[in-house]
């Protein structure tokens, strides 16, 4: 145990970067995610930040079922993030394509064919608190002693 | 002068500076009327299915045989908590947030049948609906091959050339008609209607 690593812990537990992508949602759970930002359940506070900049970002939000256009695209974003990276599904869309998987709609679910997702949030759409919560107990489980369990 | 080290003072308090400093919203509690996912309640369900057949989302719900007993079992995932099973349900076996209570309170329920509608650009008047339908055959053992029939009492018979649907209360909804058009020309549809009980004054 390194005190680099320490720090490194320390900092990572407090600064977590959110980018969410909306592969194709009805938009429900866009506005679940935007619910979190607002002052009634702030995430800021938990020391999550959103920046929808792929090249800065921890955590990858995957929401809606993927549409043929995504298909190629949301692998080319989780390949833009730099490492230690978690994808999260939100949403039953990137789960189980939700409604819309059936026939004569234009959807390949689930998201897990494409990048791997590591948590998942069911719910159409899902709470934000579930989000909140998602959120805060995959990304110790990822970044804690990162480099560590890499050696 | 005075104001200048009232602020001073205020903001060297131990109370405001960790106020200032610690600063959380409430913990956030999940009201108890939230609609979550339907758990089941004590109440034995009996196969009807009607749960599974109002469920809008695809998988949403699956009643399953488990040692001589349904059980209706819920798929996170697939499930979009709208709540419609618990409504469906005549026995009361779902229950999720206060969807029972406002029910009973406002006396709504669920009403649903069978529509049978025939295309008559698609059919060829072969009859094979009339023959497959194990009412038909129930009310009238001596049912044409033609699907022609005397009995009044048939969901529905070949008349002047012509399917003509007589009692569509009767239908159970199993598609067999369906299955035996060669035309796709017949189409079961489900129907389902709100009802809200008149309160007698």
């Amino acid at each position: 145990m390194s005190i680099l690593q320490d720090i490194k812990n320390v900092v990572r537990s407090r600064s977590i970067h959110v980018a969410y992508v909306d592969v194709g949602s009805c938009n429900g759970c866009d506005i679940e995610v935007l619910a979190c930002l607002a002052p009634r359940y702030d995430i800021e506070q938990y020391g999550i930040y959103v920046h929808n900049n792929p090249r800065e970002a921890d955590v990858l939000l995957v929401i809606g079922s993927v549409t043929p256009q995504w298909v190629d695209k949301l692998r080319a974003i989780w390949d833009k993030i730099p490492e230690p990276k978690v994808a999260v599904a939100i949403g039953n869309c990137p789960i189980s394509g939700c409604v819309y998987n059936r026939r004569g709609t234009l959807t390949s679910p689930p998201a897990e064919k494409y990048i791997p997702i590591a948590a998942q949030v069911p719910g159409c759409p899902p709470r934000p608190t579930e989000i909140l919560n998602a959120i805060l107990s995959v990304a110790p489980l990822i970044f804690k002693d990162y480099e560590e369990k890499q050696s | 002068m005075r104001s200048f080290i009232y602020y001073i003072r205020e903001f060297l308090r131990p109370e405001w500076l960790k106020n200032f400093f610690f600063a959380k919203t409430a913990p956030l509690v999940t009201p108890s009327y939230f609609k979550d996912y339907p758990t089941l309640t004590d109440k034995e369900c009996t196969g009807c299915f009607k749960c599974m057949m109002i469920c809008p989302a695809p998988g949403g719900i699956e009643v399953l045989r488990r040692k001589d007993q349904w059980v209706p079992e819920i798929y996170p995932g697939h499930c979009i908590r709208c709540g419609l099973c618990v409504e469906a349900c005549e026995e009361g076996v779902l229950t999720s947030g206060r969807i029972l209570d406002i029910t009973r309170r406002d006396r709504t329920a669920f009403r649903s049948w069978y529509h049978l509608e025939v295309d008559d650009a698609l059919c060829m008047r072969c009859g094979n609906c009339c023959v497959s339908c194990p009412i038909n055959k129930q009310e009238d053992p001596q049912l044409g091959s033609s699907g022609t029939s005397s009995s009044d009492e048939v969901i529905m018979r070949i008349e002047g050339g012509r399917v003509r649907i007589l009692h569509e209360e009767k239908c159970t909804g199993c598609k067999t008609c369906e299955t035996h058009c060669p035309n796709g020309a017949i189409r079961v549809a489900r129907m389902v209607e709100g009802v809200h009980e008149e309160v007698e004054a």
